[in-house]
């Protein structure tokens, strides 16, 4: 680095040159906007083996603040992100969190972990409750432990992402109008929040008598190297579909485990979009099911549109993540602009909105703050618009299924106090 | 029975596999007292030179290529990173290798991106090699095992019964009269671990086309070999290769198995107590199939602390 002095400027010149700068900008600011500029968290796992996915949500939520400010912004400003790496850890995401508070921002948008999107949460509740003036909300836009709408949830806790029970029931729906469900089915789930609720949700269906479930299975969450004694108790069980809401390499051994075991079973999923999916699995991916938030093929300016401001066509819950932050936009939009930025107003005002998107209908329930959600289910297929991994197959969008096929009652351990 | 049959060869062939990427972490530990953290990195690496090479040269020349270069990385790493901390004891070694590891990671990911990259197998290597009542058995995973038996052959016989062999066990067991005897001992220790890490490239170029090659693959495997090298014996090939066979039998049988406690309880008439309680006692074995291998550490290290075939300090 070169010292100052061999610029020609002394020290204290270049400070005050600086310093004067700063006022410059802060009066033409202060000039152009009355108000108090909205500031975006994004908590995410920046770094590590979770890095992956985190990043993806980033860019989904940087997209969304760049069509909020493209229209106008909030209060007469940019909204600003600050992006915060919590390195896949709740601890991380907690002491990030307070780095969020002393930065001043007033809503929280992230999705990675069910954990760690719990931690984030409880610290939002603690914090609404010993700062009431200066509360934050946290909108989580990828986790769907029941949990955060049950006995955890409160008024500063927003899921924009469906429940295992959504997800199974629009994919049940979709492949039974298809004919593809069959009348045998199984599912295999890592053992966690997320797995067992899935489990209990595809139990919930087979007693409905839509199908009959022929096995069910728990195994431990990306600790399986080799899936083929599973994939031999499936041919063991005669089934011909597989449910599964196993994500990231538990998904993928075990549809290479079947692949290889030349087993012809059809697999319904959440995640199979995730990068690198479709490109290791090859052929033996067609003709499998995903159920997601969207399908940037139902709206290829979108899909355009994303590309030119992030340079490649949306992926995995990079989609996901525009639908939230699409909603808080109409959210946004909807309120007149103040002097400040009240926090509790954001979100009354997104249990107010309604928000006719790419697939459908969407609102918040108020009572719990869930998604009213409607799900696209897509199939991989050779025909689809925009292909996976460099693969002539990707995910063409079979059907939508409305929020009222698939919401489920709000539950009673969801006692919310609202704010006064 | 056929699902016995199943689930005995799918434990053998991983059990292989298993032997493959830990065979060159029980050599170098054996032989250099070092404790590789970097070594399910090396295996990464392997995996994607070999995913690199291969789209150029094709698959056979990543096989052959990418755990030469990987050998080579080992060579590096002990001459310029290893030797220089030597001195400084086992602590430093360890936390080195545990440096270099993330590094390889976050480069990885710089160069090839954070999910799993198109490493498939050739067509000619993609078929079945027989079914068993109607499920076909890839061929590729018999080669897997082919190839890891026979790297444990070589190995046992390069160890036990050449020259070479009996010259790296000397100057391992007393490296100032290996010294004084002429050897080079300095070079034989690059040598080791060069050859421990080529051989888990080697693995990595071979199963990395099986499995995905992603830039977890070392921390989803990292553990498990840390197991089985600390279950068959420090530094004891033919330990490794028991306990690897173990650990792969073991967790594919107990995947099938819905046996709970709580039907063990049952037996005695204590069934609906135990039900009633839950927790421990209601989950199915299948759930914790992915903790067998750690239970069996514990129970190795309790009853037999230096491993089934280590040698006593």
């Amino acid at each position: 680095m070169t010292e100052p002095n061999n610029t020609g400027m002394t020290r204290r010149g270049a400070m005050g040159a600086i310093a004067a700068f700063a006022m410059l900008a802060q009066s033409r600011m202060a000039s152009a906007a009355e108000g108090e500029g909205l500031k975006i968290a994004v908590i995410e796992a920046l770094s590590g083996p979770q890095a992956s996915s985190g990043m993806l949500f980033l860019s989904g939520i940087e997209y969304g603040t760049r069509k909020i400010n493209q229209a106008g912004g909030f209060n007469g400003k940019d909204v600003e992100i600050v992006s915060y790496d919590n390195a896949g850890t709740s601890t991380g995401a907690s002491s990030r969190f307070q780095q969020a508070v002393a930065d001043g921002c007033h809503l929280i948008v992230m999705g990675s972990s069910s954990a760690i999107v719990s931690q984030l949460s409880e610290d939002a509740r603690k914090h609404a409750l010993r700062n009431p003036e200066t509360p934050m909300i946290l909108i989580n836009v990828g986790s769907g432990a029941l949990a955060m709408t049950g006995e955890r949830c409160h008024f500063h806790n927003f899921r924009m992402f469906p429940i295992a029970s959504m997800s199974v029931a629009a994919l049940t729906k979709v492949m039974g109008d298809e004919g593809t469900l069959g009348k045998k089915v199984f599912t295999i789930n890592q053992d966690y929040s997320w797995g067992q609720e899935f489990q209990a949700a595809v139990e919930g269906r087979a007693a409905q008598g839509d199908f009959k479930l022929v096995g069910s299975v728990l195994h431990d969450v990306n600790r399986i190297q080799d899936f083929s004694p599973y994939v031999a108790q499936i041919k063991a069980s005669g089934a011909d579909t597989v449910l599964t809401g196993n994500w990231s390499n538990d998904l993928l051994l075990l549809i290479k485990a079947c692949a290889d075991a030349s087993l012809g079973v059809r697999f319904g999923t959440c995640f199979l979009d995730q990068p690198g999916n479709i490109g290791n699995a090859g052929v033996s991916a067609l003709g499998h099911y995903v159920s997601t938030l969207s399908n940037c093929e139902l709206n290829p300016e979108f899909a355009e549109d994303f590309r030119s401001e992030m340079g490649h066509y949306p992926v995995y819950n990079e989609t996901g993540a525009t639908v939230g932050m699409g909603f808080l936009a109409a959210a946004l939009a909807s309120m007149e602009p103040g002097e400040t930025v009240d926090v509790e107003a954001i979100g009354l005002a997104m249990e107010q909105t309604e928000v006719e998107g790419d697939n459908g209908l969407q609102s918040m329930r108020a009572e719990d703050h869930q998604f009213v959600t409607p799900l696209v289910v897509s199939r991989v297929d050779r025909e689809a618009k925009y292909p996976a991994d460099d693969t002539d197959m990707g995910f063409l969008p079979v059907a939508r299924v409305s929020a009222e096929e698939l919401i489920y009652p709000v539950q009673d351990s969801c006692q919310m106090p609202r704010p006064t | 029975m056929d699902f016995l049959l199943i689930s005995l060869l799918n434990g053998i062939v991983y059990g292989l596999l298993l032997f493959m990427v830990s065979a060159g972490l029980t050599l170098i530990f054996g032989m250099m007292g070092v404790l590789n953290f970097a070594h399910a990195s090396f295996y990464m690496l392997g995996a994607y030179l070999a995913y690199a090479i291969s789209g150029h040269l094709g698959f056979w020349a990543g096989v052959v290529i990418a755990p030469l270069l990987v050998a080579f990385a080992g060579v590096l790493t002990e001459r310029y990173l290893l030797r220089r901390v030597h001195a400084f004891g086992h602590g430093h070694e360890l936390l080195l290798t545990f440096g270099l590891a993330l590094v390889i990671e976050e480069g990885i990911k710089l160069f090839f991106g954070n999910f799993p990259v198109n490493y498939t197998l050739p067509t000619q290597l993609d078929f079945s090699a027989f079914a068993l009542s109607g499920m076909s058995y890839p061929f590729y995973r018999l080669f897997i095992a082919m190839i890891a038996v026979a790297m444990f052959a070589i190995l046992y016989l390069l160890l036990k019964h050449t020259r070479t062999g009996l010259i790296v066990r000397a100057a391992e067991r007393a490296p100032a009269m290996a010294q004084a005897l002429g050897h080079n001992v300095p070079m034989i220790f690059t040598g080791v671990f060069a050859l421990g890490a080529g051989l888990a490239g080697l693995a990595g170029a071979i199963a990395g086309a099986f499995y995905p090659t992603s830039p977890t693959m070392a921390l989803d495997l990292g553990a498990i070999v840390f197991v089985v090298v600390v279950v068959g014996g420090l530094g004891s090939v033919a330990g490794s290769l028991i306990a690897s066979l173990g650990i792969g039998v073991l967790t594919s049988l107990t995947v099938g198995m819905s046996f709970r406690l709580a039907d063990l309880a049952s037996t005695i008439g204590l069934g609906d107590w135990a039900r009633e309680v839950g927790g421990l006692l209601t989950v199915p074995v299948s759930a914790v199939s992915g903790a067998v291998p750690f239970i069996l550490m514990l129970v190795i290290l309790l009853s037999r602390p230096a491993g089934i075939l280590g040698a006593r300090n």
